[in-house]
C-alpha cells in the first residue's frame, strides 16, 4: 500500500469533516448542534494528523490528537454548562435568542416564514393510561412533587 | 510549491476535473439538505451528495489492494455520510446520533490507519461519553420535540453563503493535495523516510509507528518526550471540572433564594 497514497485519501476526509463542520457552525442556530460542528472539525483535524504521523512514522501526530481529546472533552463540560444555563434562561437553544449581544447598529435578525412541520416527522403516540390507579401516599406526594 | 500548482491551474483544467464538479455538485446537495423552507429536497440533496462522494472517491489515488480500498471507502462514507446526517437533521437528538455514527467511522480510520489506542480511546471518550453527554443536555433543555428554529437555518443567503464558503475550502485543499501527488516528495522529506538513521526506524521497527507493541510505545513516548503536557492537561481536566460545576451553580439564581429560605 502506497503511504502517500493513503496520506492523500485520509486528508481528504479530514478536510471534508472540517468543512461539513464548519458549514454546519455556520447555518445551524441549535446551540447544541452547532457545538457538535465544532467537535466535527476537531474529528477531522485529528484524522489528518494521524495521516501525517504515520506519513513522516513520527509519534507527534497521535500525542497531539491524545491532547485533542482531551481539551475536547473539557471544552464539552464546560460549553454543555453554559448552553443549559443559557437553555434555562432564555426558554430554547435558540442562539437566535442572544441576539441582543450584536454589535450597535446592527439590523436585527427576524424570522419569516417559519416552515411547518412536515407530515413525516415522527409524532410520538401518547401512552393511554390503562388499569387501576394505585393509591398514592400523601407523605410520597410531599416528597416528590413532580410526580 | 504547492499553491503555485494551484495557481497554474487553468480554466479547461479546472472544468475537466472531477474533484471541481465533485465540490459544485456536492455543495449543491448540501444546500438542498440543509432544513429550510424547501419541502422536498431531502432525497434530491442526499442523492446530490453521494454522487459528489463519488466524483471525489474518482479523483483521488487508489490504495493498490482492493480489499483495502474497499474498506477505507466503507468507512470513509459512513465518517462523512454521518458528518452530513449531523448538519441536515432537524431533531438534535437525531444529530447527536448521527454525530455518534460519524465518530465510530473516524474510529475505524484510525484503526486503519494503524492507531490502535486512538481508535478506541474516540470510542470510549467521544462516543461514550461526550455524545451521550450531549444527549443528557438535549432531554434537559428540549424535550419537545423540533423546535422552529430548528426546521429553519439562518435563512436563504447565509446559507448560501455558508454553503460557498464549506466548497471553496473543500476545492482548494483538494487542489493542493492534488499538487502533492503530482510531484515527488520533497527531497529531504524522502530522504528522512528512506534513511533508518534520520528518522530512528522503519514504519515497521521496533519503535515505529506500525510496530507490534503499539500501546507501549505510544506510552514509552507520551509519558517521556511529554510529560509536562500530560500534567498540564491534568490540571486543565479539574479546571474545567471546577468550571462547570461553578457556571451550573451559579447560573440559576433561585436555587440561592430558595436555600436561603430553607436556613430560615
Amino acid at each position: 500500500m502506497s503511504e502517500l497514497s493513503l496520506l492523500i485519501n485520509c486528508l481528504a476526509v479530514g478536510g471534508g469533516l472540517v468543512a461539513l463542520g464548519l458549514l454546519g457552525f455556520l447555518v445551524r442556530r441549535n446551540m447544541i448542534v452547532m457545538f457538535l460542528c465544532a467537535e466535527m472539525m476537531l474529528q477531522g483535524i485529528s484524522l489528518s494528523l494521524v495521516g501525517w504521523g504515520r506519513f513522516h512514522n513520527d509519534w507527534g501526530g497521535q500525542m497531539l490528537v491524545i491532547f485533542i481529546i482531551t481539551v475536547a472533552a473539557c471544552e464539552a463540560a464546560i460549553a454543555l454548562a453554559l448552553i443549559l444555563m443559557l437553555a434555562q434562561r432564555a426558554g430554547k437553544l435558540d442562539s437566535a435568542a442572544w441576539q441582543d449581544l450584536r454589535e450597535q447598529g446592527q439590523p436585527a435578525f427576524v424570522d419569516r416564514e417559519v416552515p411547518e412541520e412536515r407530515r413525516h416527522d415522527p409524532i410520538w403516540p401518547h401512552l393511554t393510561p390503562a388499569g387501576i390507579e394505585p393509591p398514592v401516599d400523601p407523605q410520597t406526594l410531599l416528597n416528590r412533587p413532580r410526580v | 510549491m504547492i499553491p503555485a500548482a494551484l495557481g497554474a491551474l487553468t480554466g479547461p483544467q479546472l472544468l475537466a476535473s472531477p474533484t471541481f464538479w465533485a465540490v459544485v455538485v456536492g455543495a449543491a446537495g448540501l444546500w438542498l439538505l440543509i432544513p429550510g423552507r424547501l419541502p422536498h429536497g431531502k432525497v434530491l440533496g442526499s442523492a446530490l451528495v453521494a454522487v459528489a462522494g463519488g466524483l471525489f472517491a474518482f479523483d483521488l489515488p487508489l490504495l493498490g489492494d482492493w480489499g483495502r480500498q474497499g474498506v477505507f471507502w466503507l468507512l470513509a462514507a459512513v465518517t462523512l455520510g454521518g458528518a452530513t446526517a449531523t448538519i441536515a437533521s432537524q431533531s438534535p437528538l437525531y444529530s447527536a446520533i448521527w454525530f455518534a455514527l460519524s465518530l465510530l467511522g473516524t474510529a475505524g480510520l484510525f484503526l486503519f490507519q494503524g492507531a490502535q489506542f486512538l481508535g478506541v480511546a474516540t470510542i470510549v471518550v467521544y462516543a461514550g461519553a461526550i455524545v451521550v453527554t450531549f444527549l443528557f443536555v438535549i432531554m434537559l433543555a428540549q424535550p419537545q420535540g423540533n423546535a422552529p428554529y430548528d426546521r429553519m437555518s439562518w435563512g436563504g443567503l447565509p446559507k448560501l453563503m455558508g454553503v460557498a464558503t464549506a466548497g471553496a475550502l473543500v476545492g482548494i485543499l483538494m487542489f493542493m493535495l492534488q499538487g502533492l501527488s503530482d510531484e515527488a516528495r520533497p527531497p529531504a522529506l524522502s530522504a528522512a523516510v528512506a534513511q533508518p538513521s534520520v528518522r530512528g526506524a522503519g514504519p515497521d521497527q521496533p519503535g515505529g509507528v506500525l510496530d507490534d507493541k503499539h500501546v507501549a510505545n505510544l506510552g514509552r513516548v507520551l509519558f517521556s518526550q511529554h510529560l509536562i503536557s500530560v500534567e498540564v492537561a491534568g490540571t486543565l481536566l479539574l479546571v474545567a471540572l471546577v468550571g462547570a460545576v461553578a457556571i451550573a451553580i451559579r447560573g440559576r439564581p433561585k436555587l440561592a433564594g430558595r436555600t436561603e429560605e430553607a436556613l430560615r
